[in-house]
């Protein structure tokens, strides 16, 4: 019964550094590799299963390579009640990609994502770390270009 | 260690402080049906079929994980409390495989067998299911993702019993799924001679090669209701 209040799995000191080390190999690397993680896993005493189980939970950490630049379209319902939907076919439409693809070229990765965050200025998006607020679609081109 | 005074169903008990609602009530016979808890490995209120209403908490509370306290007035069978445990497990059935008549865990199954217990039925709602291959590279586990309910006993047996993390979560929502390193295939040396997580299973999930046929002697569950 003292579970309750004693020892709880994945609490040690290392291991709670897992979140940062891998924000750190994703900014390095732009992805995380098998590679990274395998290291990752060895140096904070982790399975490689629990390693891998942080890095596909959370959305802005990525398992392949992504493109140079990474779209990310807000797919939540203050988005989704000012027509999302139209932005998203857009962007679909000018880089010729489908949400979770990478462009051929390498230019360009696209996401949905949930809320980011400005939902009085939907809808919105993301590139890279850049936030786009009340988005038009002729917003969207210039914004794009500005990227190539 | 302190005693707690407190009451379930009308019963005034006294506990001693740091056990669970469900280890009080366990003591004093009163039954609390759970799914994810099991008395060997550290609570996760998981599945949430163990809940309980507690007088002046604003939402019904997993019975596994939350301590007693002075006072506590705890209803484990009301109205409230039954419609909602049901509706759980209604949940985990309507996006489980539901091919109960071809598992060989059927009437063994303690999802199944819970199901029973609280007459649910037949699911309601009509969701997406979970579907992957069989795994049975390895000679000692066949692993059937589909029947995975992500009671997550595997994992804390591997880990707290075993002492090995062969098993971990990974992706979310409704992705979420029981992983062996990168999302492989389940053939692991240390897997040898060991099926603490195959007894820990609640269902048809994981289990031994070779074993058909073994469970179907059990008393066939019918879900009612």
């Amino acid at each position: 019964m003292n579970k309750i209040n004693g020892e709880i799995y994945m609490q040690n000191k290392e291991q709670k550094e897992l979140l940062v080390r891998l924000g750190e190999a994703q900014n390095k690397f732009g992805y995380l590799s098998e590679k990274v993680m395998i290291e990752l896993a060895e140096s904070l005493d982790m399975s490689i299963s629990d390693v891998y189980g942080v890095a596909t939970f959370y959305s802005f950490f990525s398992i392949r390579p992504q493109g140079r630049n990474i779209i990310r379209i807000c797919k939540s319902v203050p988005c989704f009640l000012k027509n999302s939907q139209v932005i998203i076919e857009t962007v679909e439409k000018e880089i010729g990609i489908k949400p979770g693809e990478t462009t051929p070229n390498g230019k360009f990765s696209f996401h949905l994502t949930n809320c980011i965050g400005v939902c009085d200025k939907a809808p919105a998006m993301m590139i890279n770390s850049e936030v786009y607020i009340d988005l038009t679609p002729n917003k969207i081109s210039q914004i794009l270009k500005a990227h190539k | 260690m302190e005693q707690i005074a407190l009451t379930i169903n009308d019963r005034q008990l006294s506990a001693s402080s740091g056990m669970t609602i469900l280890e009080v009530a366990k003591e004093n016979s009163i039954d609390i049906p759970a799914l994810c808890y099991r008395q060997e490995l550290s609570p996760i209120g998981a599945c949430r079929i163990c809940v309980v209403e507690v007088e002046r908490s604003e939402t019904l509370v997993g019975s596994c994980h939350t301590p007693i306290a002075q006072g506590m007035v705890i209803h484990t069978h009301s109205k409230k409390v039954l419609q909602v445990r049901k509706t759980m497990v209604e949940l985990l059935l309507a996006s489980h495989c539901g091919n109960c008549f071809m598992c060989d865990k059927a009437n063994i199954c303690e999802l199944r067998s819970i199901a029973t217990d609280l007459e649910v039925g037949l699911p309601r709602f009509q969701v997406k299911k979970r579907y992957y291959p069989v795994e049975d590279a390895s000679p000692f586990i066949v692993r059937d993702l589909t029947k995975c309910i992500l009671c997550r006993r595997c994992v804390s047996a591997c880990n707290e019993i075993k002492k090995e993390k062969v098993f971990g979560i990974a992706y979310r929502g409704f992705d979420s799924k029981v992983v062996v390193d990168f999302d492989q295939p389940i053939d692991k040396d240390v897997c040898r001679d060991c099926d603490v997580c195959i007894s820990f299973c609640p269902t048809g999930a994981l289990s031994k090669h070779g074993e058909i046929g073994e469970e179907k002697k059990g008393e066939p569950l019918i879900i009612s209701g």
